[in-house]
């Protein structure tokens, strides 16, 4: 909706110790601690929105820079520590999170865990797809454009931005619990702004607009880490380079919602 | 009693620094509008320099301030043309991200080019503590407070008193009467740049001098003490910035004095949060 987060690392980070704690504390299962950590994060993201919504611009995204280290400066002293079997188990503040073991005393195969994950994702970018194309996309993207025109065509404005801000910090949140439950532990520094920038630049360098931007973003980071790993030292140099580049010639990215649909029509035409 | 006004003292004299570091970022954001994330690595940049100048040649202190400066005005120049410049057309936040992209460039380049990654920064060796009865005025606290409230001074100065400063403040406070007149925006935008990473760097100086060492964390923190320090008093005051980073150094200090060393960064960034999430001052602007 025409904003710009470098936030996304806190409602990560707060998916991770909610999910953890579901399933380490609460004994939850792995399914439901994953979701739990997904609505912790989905409700910190409405929270947000209710705080930060009508601000835009640099004004956001300075905002978003703020709860990011904001959430990890409040992990950091954070402590909850509950007695589970013999070992007291929880969040011990700057020492993290750690003994989220659920998913490897489950039994569960890592290679189910991997595929399940897939499986999630591709569920979600399709979820994505159809509704960006539905009302809710139209919606969102007005609210993006202009506010006011989006307000005076009967869009509710204040509650599109609370459900996108939602969605964003779930989404981020179920990533969290995820990596929680596959590491074992979890700590504040994983709410590093690095993490909340990455994120950022997948979109704008992948394309803004659709969910097959960022993935293509993540391939090509991820791509690049193992590729530039004779680089290692200069990852962040080039990586920055890449971000400047890509903003001053490509400011929508490379699959931005234009090319995007070009390629769509081109693949209908062909399939047709 | 006395330890509030102790703690008073302390914030005052910390809080001149973050005026300085908030000074330069009101100058940046002024005439460009736009906010510089890569301020704080620019600084980094800086004081490591002249933390290896003081490796290189030590005992003589105003080689390594010089090296800090004439760091930071480099660094300030390349971020200035890879974040601001080419992007001078686009929206306000694309230059925001873009100058923490090449913050992140700045930052490797630190790492990459530093023997260890905290070095030590040298004081200088005249400065003594001052006793105004039970209150103790540190050294450190002195060097910081004196040369902020200097360099502070000066630039006021330069901003008021020269026709480079009064280009600069009228390109702050409208462009487009600024051409209309004759002003050079772009070039006051460019000399605004210079003039915050100089203060910038000085305001490294005096940190790293206080605290005799550098480490990689001082990029993003001074960062967000000086982005803190210039919304807290207003984006785009110069005395705003001035009064938020002695706001913004006071509030740190009392709570570091009575909650503990936690509390003090959450409070510092639930300021910032709460300093960006008021509406704006002017209706329809937003910072």
């Amino acid at each position: 909706m025409g904003r710009i987060s470098f936030g996304q690392q806190g409602f990560f980070v707060i998916g991770a110790y909610a999910a953890g704690m579901a399933t380490a504390l609460g004994g939850a299962p792995l399914a439901a601690g994953v979701l739990v950590g997904g609505l912790a994060a989905a409700l910190a993201g409405a929270g947000f929105a209710l705080v930060m919504g009508p601000r835009r611009g640099i004004a956001f995204a300075a905002g978003t820079l703020a709860f990011g280290e904001l959430a990890r400066v409040a992990l950091l002293a954070f402590r909850f520590q509950v007695l589970v079997g013999a070992d007291l188990v929880g969040p011990a503040g700057p020492d993290g999170f750690r003994g989220i073991r659920l998913l490897f005393t489950s039994g569960l195969p890592l290679g189910a865990y991997a595929v399940a994950i897939w499986v999630a994702l591709a569920a979600i970018m399709a979820a994505l797809t159809w509704l960006l194309r539905a009302r809710p996309g139209e919606a969102l993207v007005i609210v993006g454009q202009d506010e006011g025109l989006a307000a005076a065509a009967g869009i509710r404005v204040a509650r599109v931005r609370v459900l996108a801000l939602a969605a964003a910090g779930g989404l981020a949140g179920l990533g969290g619990g995820l990596l929680a439950h596959y590491a074992t532990y979890v700590e504040p520094g994983h709410a590093d702004v690095m993490l909340g920038v990455h994120s950022l630049a997948y979109g704008l360098i992948g394309g803004l607009g659709t969910p097959i931007g960022p993935a293509l973003g993540v391939a090509l980071d991820i791509g690049l880490l193992e590729s530039f790993r004779v680089l290692r030292g200069y990852r962040m140099i080039i990586f920055g380079g890449l971000v400047v580049v890509f903003l001053a010639m490509r400011p929508r990215g490379l699959l931005d919602e234009a090319t995007v649909h070009r390629l769509a029509r081109r693949l209908r035409r062909r399939v047709a | 009693m006395v330890d509030f006004v102790q703690a008073l003292v302390d914030g005052a004299m910390l809080g001149a620094t973050y005026s300085l570091l908030g000074l330069g970022f009101t100058l940046i954001f002024g005439v460009l509008r736009r906010l510089n994330l890569a301020f704080g690595p620019t600084i980094l940049v800086g004081i490591y320099a002249g933390s290896a100048t003081h490796l290189l040649w030590p005992g003589w202190f105003p080689a390594a301030a010089g090296a800090t400066v004439g760091s930071a005005l480099l660094a300030g120049t390349y971020v200035e043309r890879c974040a601001f410049r080419v992007l001078a057309r686009h929206p306000p936040v694309v230059a925001m991200i873009s100058s923490f992209a090449v913050s992140m460039q700045l930052q490797e380049l630190v790492a990459l080019l530093a023997p260890s990654r905290t070095m030590a920064y040298p004081t200088p060796a005249w400065l003594s503590p001052i006793e105004l009865g039970p209150i103790l005025l540190r050294a450190d606290g002195l060097l910081m407070w004196g040369g902020a409230t200097l360099i502070t001074a000066l630039l006021f100065g330069v901003l008021y008193h020269t026709r480079l400063g009064r280009a600069i403040r009228a390109a702050s406070d409208s462009a487009e009467a600024a051409r209309l007149m004759g002003v050079d925006v772009a070039a006051a935008g460019v000399a605004a740049f210079l003039l915050a990473s100089a203060v910038g760097g000085i305001a490294g100086v005096l940190i790293a001098a206080s605290h005799q060492q550098v480490t990689p964390y001082f990029g993003l923190w001074a960062t967000v003490k000086g982005l803190t320090a210039m919304l807290l008093g207003g984006a785009g005051s110069l005395l705003g910035a001035v009064a938020g980073g002695l706001v913004l150094g006071v509030v740190e200090t009392q709570t570091l004095a009575y909650l503990g060393g936690q509390y003090r960064d959450l409070v510092a960034y639930a300021l910032l949060l709460l300093a960006v999430a008021l509406p704006p001052a002017r209706p329809g602007g937003d910072l």
